[in-house]
């Protein structure tokens, strides 16, 4: 039975990073009705600086950890700025366009320090011995990832429900035209949206690379990774990211634990989640928690 | 007359100085062209970064200390980002340029290019050690034992070092590609040819963030052995997830517990940065002499890295060593031909290398054995050194070894 409950534990702990993981996707996505194609490369940016400051800057990793995130606020804010807010009203796949090659000047970018080809992991910070209950083990790491990403998930959520911040964004997403009418700075909103998406991704980042150690090609492939979750969570919903996350995070599991290595079947875990994404979508083509948006002509 | 003395004296003037310009000529030497494309950035460029560097600084060494007398070697290394179509886009113009020989890197791109070698008669050294080069191919040559060839050797290891009643129960962790599956069906052939271990599973692995149902699987199937053929990063995450279950095992082969061992790739300095403590008894698989175990060898490579103002990862990484390795074959090529008194051309490159086999065999100082190659024999350096993870570094296990199966299963 231990058996079982370590499958659903490692289901909600990847699940959840996933999520996090996911998130900064979905914050783009709802302010701005773009897929950015450069969220897995500010994963990794965020991950590195947190590298930077904590080995060789000497700041304790905790306060590394909110500087990144801080940096990767602004980073976000201003590729935003520089990048994309000329493109404000123009077709949205000249915007996916260009968060492509920004994708390619930040790879660029990273492949020019040490950080871009070779590997690294973050001095140890917790205890290293699991914690286990009735046979079933979580590391410290893996539960403080999951402490932090449903914090900021929380965190998030309320934002966007309660602040006025979250409203305007939500009223852009919604209409962008209609949003300026009665006010809301558009572009000011935008830059917000990368803000709060490269925060998120800054946490992901720390977390992933706390798990798998720091190698750019591993942190950054997370970016397309989770993909899968934020379609199936419906695009712009950062519950559906949630709710998506653990669901995929359990397929993958369970598939890895009860038909990988019986009836000749193997890498069940990876394709397992796309099979269920492809029928689900079959039923629910917004995904589970996706707008069914009408438009009247 | 005066004028005749001063006509002679201008032609002896403009013989004097054609002479002395023949003769700068002279001393200048040849360039023999030579190029490389590999992963320098991108996918797998931890690995490819160290090995261009190590290749770089051994051909700028035999320059500047004239290795080859006043002929030099002109090493042009490209990016391909782990790319096929780039690599071979940078073959193509180094063909045009007229190279003599051909260093490549990903088992993709050898596979993919090996109809252009054979087309342009080049001898090839890749920096992929995949048996399936060599096949239906005359100009690849491997530097080192290939991946089959090292598997079905850790496999003999296990076999032979197996503690626990009945086979050895033992499961495959390998890489979603080409590179990865190469070799299982060699051990398979190990084991069907009388190996005796039980392959239990082939594991492909993804990117996975927590392999605890994996590693619970296999501990419930009886496993005790994963023998990995990937690179460092999942194996580093696999072995911090087997340290948090309090699976691995405290000693090598503690029944009971899983031991891990690993084929080239997935071992080295790089997988002690990535998975700490947790790769304590990992065993690898390496023809190249590690750093950590100082011999003469070591102290040349670390001389070379210091002269070219390497830092200490990259002066300590085996890639680096595997990239000083394959530039140490061309030079010794190159200067064996010329000995012989023939011009350097692919075919007479090819010819030498072949010719690089019993009192001829070249002892690299970054290698753990002789190179040698033949018509037959087209993996370089056939012996391998078993290292396993003690305080924090690589450590010889024993004397290098060399797979029996292999030549039954050939």
């Amino acid at each position: 039975m231990s058996y079982f409950f370590q499958i659903v534990v490692s289901g909600i702990v990847v699940g959840s990073i996933y999520a996090l993981a996911a998130l900064g996707l979905v914050l783009v996505y709802k302010s701005s009705r773009v897929a950015n194609f450069a969220h897995g490369q500010i994963i990794a940016a965020g991950a590195f600086i947190t590298y930077f400051l904590t080995v060789t800057v000497g700041i304790p990793i905790f306060f590394s950890f909110l500087a990144s995130m801080l940096i990767t606020f602004f980073l976000a804010m201003s590729v935003e700025k520089i990048f994309l807010r000329r493109l404000i009203g123009e077709p949205i796949i000249s915007v996916i366009m260009v968060t492509i090659g920004l994708g390619s000047i930040i790879d660029g970018l990273i492949y020019l320090t040490p950080f871009g080809t070779e590997n690294y992991s973050f001095p140890a910070f917790l205890p290293q011995n699991p914690l286990t209950v009735g046979g079933v083990s979580i590391s410290w790491t893996q539960l403080v990832g999951v402490i932090i990403t449903f914090l900021l998930i929380g965190g998030f959520s309320w934002f966007f429900k309660k602040s006025t911040v979250g409203i305007s964004m939500r009223a852009v997403s919604d209409d962008q035209f209609g949003a300026m009418s009665v006010g809301i700075s558009v572009p000011k909103v935008f830059g917000l949206a990368w803000a709060t998406a490269g925060l998120s991704a800054a946490a992901a980042g720390c977390i992933i690379g706390n798990i798998t150690g720091l190698n750019f090609d591993t942190l950054h492939s997370f970016g397309i990774v989770v993909f899968p979750v934020v379609i199936l969570g419906g695009l712009d919903s950062i519950l559906g990211a949630v709710v998506a996350g653990i669901i995929m995070g359990l397929i993958q599991q369970f598939a890895s634990g009860y038909l990988d290595g019986n009836w000749g079947l193997n890498g069940t875990g990876d394709v397992m989640p796309y099979i269920v994404l492809v029928i689900i979508l079959l039923f629910k083509p917004h995904g589970l928690f996706g707008i069914h948006e009408i438009e009247r002509v | 007359m005066k004028s005749r003395t001063i006509l002679f004296l201008n032609a002896l003037l403009v013989l004097s100085v054609a002479f002395a310009f023949t003769v700068t000529a002279n001393a200048a030497g040849k360039a023999y062209k030579i190029g490389m494309s590999l992963a320098i950035t991108g996918p797998t460029s931890d690995a490819g970064n160290p090995y261009a560097k190590g290749t770089e600084d051994y051909f700028k060494f035999v320059n500047e200390t004239k290795v080859l007398g006043d002929d030099t070697i002109d090493c042009t290394i490209r990016d391909d980002q782990y790319k096929t179509a780039i690599t071979k886009r940078n073959f193509e113009e180094y063909i045009d340029d007229g190279i003599v020989m051909y260093l490549n890197y990903s088992t993709g791109s050898t596979l993919g290019l090996k109809r252009d070698f054979e087309e342009e008669k080049i001898p090839v050294l890749p920096a992929s050690y995949h048996a399936g080069n060599l096949d239906d191919s005359n100009y690849i040559f491997l530097p080192v034992a290939s991946y089959s060839e090292q598997l079905v050797a850790l496999s003999e290891f296990v076999v032979k070092n197996h503690k626990g009643k009945g086979k050895a129960k033992v499961a495959m962790f390998i890489h979603p590609s080409a590179f990865g599956r190469g070799p299982v069906e060699d051990a398979k052939k190990a084991v069907a040819a009388g190996l005796n271990m039980e392959i239990v599973e082939v594991v492909e692995h993804g990117k996975d963030l927590d392999n605890s149902a994996m590693l619970k699987r296999l501990m419930s199937k009886g496993v005790q052995y994963v023998l990995c053929h990937t690179v460092q990063s999942p194996v580093a995450t696999m072995l911090k997830d087997s340290s948090r279950l309090g699976l691995t095992a405290s000693s090598y082969g503690e029944e009971g517990k899983l031991t891990f061992l690993g084929v080239h790739y997935t071992g080295g300095n790089d997988l002690i940065a990535l998975a700490g403590d947790a790769c304590k008894g990992f065993v690898w698989s390496c023809s190249f002499n590690l750093t950590s175990e100082k011999n003469d060898g070591t102290t040349k490579q670390l001389a070379l890295a210091k002269k070219y103002g390497r830092d200490d990862k990259a002066a300590n990484s085996h890639n680096y060593a595997a990239g000083i390795m394959v530039a140490q074959v061309t030079t010794e090529a190159i200067k064996r031909t010329k000995d012989a008194g023939l011009e350097i051309t692919k075919e007479n490159l090819y010819n030498t290398l072949n010719k690089m086999n019993g009192k001829n065999a070249y002892q690299p100082y970054t290698t753990i054995g002789p190179v040698t190659y033949s018509k037959t024999d087209r993996a370089g350096v056939d012996m391998l050194q078993i290292y396993s993870v003690q305080d924090g570094m690589f450590k010889k296990v024993g004397e290098p070894i060399q797979s029996e199966f292999m030549k039954k299963i050939k």
